[in-house]
Formats: structure tokens, sequence, C-alpha cells
């Protein structure tokens, strides 16, 4: 059973459906993500848990008790906010221990949790700072410092990435990550950002329209994903499409070995291959490669170089490491792709 | 190159010429007029004389300053203005709350033009709507009359007191508390509160701990205004105190227009305006302190 638990959550507003009858089932200590575009009602389903919405129908449970009506203050979750919502008129101490203040406890105590708090998120010594006298990078850690001090049985992440500039995000999702570990909380991650999601998550439900399409962990996400939606919102994704028939998928007049292919003979399906996963080679007599095509296009990008490939009437689009042994292969090639079979997912 | 910096300084220095106007305004109908006040108020008194001379004295000063019944004023002016701002602000911050934290378009203009409606009508013929209710014959006297509380030929002093000039004061000076503690409670960013409540603060808790501290710089600027718009009001006292409540205002009348006592009158103004100034120097430290060190 789940540690936390949602039932056939609805939440309308007016007549626009933000949530539709959502099932959920989040186990104790995970860091789960929700995924998907704005507007896809992965805030509502956020602001519901942490008790600032109620659903119209449909029930939350944590631990097995029923949380649906219990207001924020007596449901025992931390959120940390986009915007971090460190309140400006206190010190960074007086923010820290504002829920430790509302729990009764007494000066020494706070003082002292207060302080390892600091330590914690690598702020020790700017208790008597405000708010201005922040970072981006370190409101949030003080953010986090002032939920964690409350020892909070969930975690809320909403969207705490997205107001800090490129180079923080990626170090804070690393130290996010690590904190989450040591500290051993279930934590629910709201992101538009697939790659937070892939990097950081243990499991991830990706939303969209209110609904959740696929839930796995990101190995599943990215290389399984269940529909063409989610095939496209994670990643790059190449989608040829072609029709089923045994063993595969017809795209052109080649048959290409793909995953998931089930359903009737000649059904029309997007055949997803990402484009790191294929490997581009002049065309020669030996292996059989899955489908061959004509350089179109080639675009530098230090790391690694683009091309699109011409093939049948459909463009692929191919990533390849800029190593020296590897052919260069000019506009105009005729080239053969190679991918394993397990990389071809057909797609509805 | 050249010619495209020469014109981002020239729209820079024309930017100074858009508060030319006003500055022109402010000078000819404030600096100047309130500096000849200051110079009146140093001249001898001479009955009917309003042009400035050259001639400086501290008289009047030390006459204000020696009479009880001036100085009784000048306190019964600064009570005045703190009850006023005091009530103001107890009766206007819900009303403010209601319409900040009402997001509906519609019901939030209307909530607004409610308020501005009070604004539209002259305050000689709001306070005479309030005699109405107030006076003597008027309908809370009646009503107590006529539930025999009081006797039929008496009745509750409501007005033409201390009291009534209050109850006139607050009224005229709600919608300006209301609209400034509207602007303040909006900026209030509303995830403050949600933090609060989410750390295990209840609604109640949550509104002392954050929201209403926040509120803090709205309360102290609203306060400040209804106090300057109540020592310096002349005709609420008159209409509501029935020239009974002498505070500051009615008294430079009484020298000004009464008695063509121009420098006195000039003396008392510039109390006045000393006190307003006192006011927003007590203002400047304590908004000083509610925004953390530092304004």
């Amino acid at each position: 059973m789940g540690f936390v638990q949602f039932k056939g959550v609805t939440k309308t507003f007016g007549k626009s459906v933000a949530v539709d009858t959502m099932d959920l089932d989040i186990a104790r200590g995970e860091f789960f993500s929700l995924l998907g575009p704005s507007g896809c009602g992965k805030s509502t389903t956020l602001r519901m848990l942490a008790g600032f919405v109620a659903p119209s129908t449909g029930s939350i449970h944590v631990h097995g008790r029923d949380i649906t009506r219990l207001p924020p203050e007596a449901r025992d979750i931390g959120i940390v906010f986009q915007n971090y919502a460190i309140f400006p008129h206190m010190t960074v101490f007086d923010n820290i221990a504002f829920g430790l203040v509302e729990r009764g406890e007494n000066r020494a105590d706070i003082k002292r949790k207060v302080d390892a708090a600091l330590d914690q998120v690598g702020l020790g010594g700017f208790g008597e700072r405000f708010e201005r006298q922040l970072s981006g990078g370190q409101k949030q850690r003080v953010a986090l410092a002032r939920v964690l001090v409350i020892e909070p049985e969930i975690l809320l992440l909403d969207e705490p990435l997205s107001a800090l500039d490129k180079k923080m995000r990626e170090e804070m999702k690393f130290w996010i990550k690590n904190i989450q570990k040591s500290v051993g909380i279930t934590t629910i991650y709201v992101t538009h950002d697939q790659s937070e999601a892939l990097t950081m998550s243990d499991r991830i439900a990706v939303m969209n329209q209110g609904r959740i399409l696929q839930v796995g962990s990101p190995v599943e996400i990215y290389e399984r994903p269940n529909s063409r939606f989610i095939a496209e919102f994670i990643g790059e994704s190449n989608l040829l499409s072609g029709r089923l028939t045994a063993g595969g998928v017809r795209v052109g007049d080649t048959v290409v070995p793909a995953a998931q292919a089930q359903g009737a003979d000649g059904a029309e399906v997007a055949l997803l291959i990402r484009p790191e996963q294929i490997r581009l080679e002049p065309v020669t007599e030996g292996e059989a490669p899955m489908l061959t095509g004509r350089v179109a296009d080639e675009v530098y990008q230090g790391a690694l170089r683009r091309y699109q490939v011409e093939t049948g009437g459909q463009t692929v689009t191919v990533e390849v490491p800029n190593r020296p042994d590897l052919a260069q292969l000019p506009p105009g090639a005729e080239v053969a792709l190679y991918w394993t079979p397990e990389s071809g997912v057909a797609l509805r | 190159m050249s010619a495209l910096s020469t014109n981002v300084f020239a729209q820079a220095r024309m930017k100074w010429l858009l508060v030319v106007p006003l500055l022109a305004f402010f000078v000819v109908f404030f600096v100047i007029p309130v500096g000849l006040l200051f110079a009146t108020s140093l001249n001898p008194q001479a009955i009917g004389q309003v042009a400035v001379t050259a001639d400086l004295t501290l008289d009047n000063y030390l006459r204000f300053f020696s009479r009880s019944n001036y100085l009784l004023a000048a306190g019964r002016s600064v009570i005045l203005g703190v009850i006023v701002a005091a009530i103001t602000v107890v009766v206007a911050y819900p009303m403010a709350y209601v319409i900040a934290k009402t997001e509906h378009p519609g019901r939030n203009t209307f909530l607004l033009i409610l308020v501005l409606a009070a604004m539209q009508l002259d305050m000689v013929i709001r306070l005479y709507g309030m005699m109405v209710i107030l006076g003597d014959e008027g309908l809370i006297n009646q009503m107590l009359r006529g539930l025999g509380l009081i006797g039929a030929e008496s009745s509750v002093q409501l007005m033409y007191n201390f009291m009534g000039v209050v109850m006139g004061l607050v009224q005229f000076a709600l919608p300006f508390m209301i609209l400034t503690l509207v602007g303040v409670i909006r900026g209030i960013d509303p995830s403050l509160e949600e933090a609060a409540r989410s750390l295990g603060a209840s609604r109640r808790r949550a509104f002392l701990r954050v929201t209403l501290p926040m509120s803090m710089p709205g309360i102290l600027s609203g306060s400040l205004l209804v106090f300057a718009l109540s020592i310096s009001s002349y005709i609420v006292p008159a209409l509501m105190g029935g020239f009974r409540v002498g505070v500051l205002p009615i008294h430079i009348f009484q020298q000004v227009a009464e008695g063509a006592r121009f420098q006195f009158g000039a003396t008392i103004a510039v109390i006045l305006f000393v006190l307003s100034a006192l006011a927003v120097a007590i203002y400047l430290r304590l908004g000083r302190r509610h925004s953390g060190g530092l304004a």
C-alpha cells in the first residue's frame, strides 16, 4: 500500500478540469516527480496534497489516514515554493524557527535545531540576514531548511529550481537529491523540466491535461514511453510513421524490429528511436542495417555532431559523439543506420 | 555610435523636464506660501496687516507657549489625530483585506466603487448627513426616545463634542485608509501565508505572524495620512464640534477670520505644520524598524 495515495481525485475550477480522476500511489521515502507541461494539473495536485485547495471529489490518504479535509497546518507536510516564500520581515533564523515556534518548542531547542539546520544546508552564520541579502541559491537553502527542521512526513517541492540560473540549477539538482537521500524523506517534486525529473527521481508520473499518462522509473519513462506525447515531451525523439507487421514495424519497404509491437497487423504506429541510440556508418557489405538513407545536413555541436538523414521520405535525427575514430559523413553521403532492436519502440 | 549615445543622454536629460510642471506648481502653491507663513509668524502682532515685514520677533511663539488654552488645543489636536487614526485602522483593515483578497474582477471593482463613492460628495454635505443621524433631534435620539430608554424631552449628546468630531473624521478618513491598505495587502505574496500554514500555523496565527506584520508599512503610512488629515481639518471640528471642540484649526480660523490677527494665526499654523512633520519623523523611524533594518 502506498504511503501517499490519491483515490479518484478530481479538481474542477468552474468548467475547466484541472485534475481528472487521479489515482496515485507513492511509496515511503521515494523521490517522486510530477512532470508535465504548464497547465497539466501537476501544481494543483501538489496544492491539494498540501491542503491549499480541496479536491472536488475523491480522497487523499497519507499513511492510511484520510487527510482530504484536514487544514494545511494539521497535515505535517512541508512545501518549498517556486519563489521560496521566505518571510521578508524576519531574519533567516526566525524564518527557520517559524515552524518550531508554532509547535511550542522551547527557546533552547529552537536555537539548537535552527543552528543545526543552517549547518545542514551550508548557511552557518547566515542567521541574522534578511531575505533581500540572500542570493537565489541561498533563499532556496533557507526555504528547504525551514521545512526540514520541522521533520515533516512529506516534502513537497514546487518547481524549486526554475528561478535559478542554469549553473546554479545543475548544482542544486544534485544538492537537493543528496539532502533528500540523507534525510530519507518522502518527496514529491513538481517540474516541467524533464532533465530535472530524470536526474533526481526514483519514479516519475507524466501528466497532461489533468491526467497521469504513465508512471515509471526514469529509465522506463525515457526508454519505454507509452505514448507519442511522452516520447516527444521527454528528450529528443525520432517518430517514424509505419505500420505494424509480424516481427516489427514496416517503415517504407523495410521491416524494423520494435518493442511493444502489439496490435492488429497493418495498424498505423510511430516508431520511436532516440537520436543518440543510432549508429551511423558508411554503407558497406557487412551487417544488414536497420535503415539506409542519405545525409541531408550535418551540424557541429562541439561534443557531438548532429545529422539529419533522409530515409524513404522521412527525416531521422542522429547524434554522433565527436570522436576522431568515427567516419566523417558529409551531406549527400549514403549511410546505413544501426541500432539495437530494443531501442525501437512502436507507439500508437 | 556617438550619435546614438548623444541621443541617450539627451533622453536622460529630457526625462527631468517631465517633473518641471509639478515642480513649478509645488513651488508657487506650496513652498512660497508656507515660506510666507513662516515669515508672517515671525512678524509682530498687527491687527489687519497681511503683508510681511522685515521686523522679526518670537513674541507670537512666546504667546502661544505661555497660554494654556493654546497648549491644550495642540494636545487636543494630537490626541484627536491619534484616536481617529487608530479607529480608522481598526475599521478599515477588515474591509481592505476583503477587497485585496477578492480576485473576481467584477466584485473587486464593485467593492472599490463602494469605497470611492463615499468620497464623491463634498465633506459639508456628508457632515449634514451625519447630523441627521447624530443630532439632538436625529434618528438615534428619536429611536432612543421611541424605545423609552431616555425621557421624551431629553437627548443624548452625540455631536457638538469630541466624539462627534472623531466620528466625522473617521468617516472622512476611511476611504484614504482603505485604499492605502488595499495596495499593501495586495502586494503580500499569498504563498507567504500558505508557507506559514504548512509550517503549522493556524489561519489566525498565520495572519498574526505574517500578514499583519507585512501590512505594517500600509498601516503606518495610512495612519500618518489620516493623522495629518485629522489635525488639519477645519470643517469637521467646525460642523461636528460646533466650535466647542477647540483644536488648532479652529483657533487659526478665529485668529484670522474673526480677529484679523494674521501673525498669530500664522504662528498656530506653523505649529500645526511642525506637529505633522513630527508625525512623519516618527513614521520614518517605525517604518525603518518594520522593513527589517533598511528603509
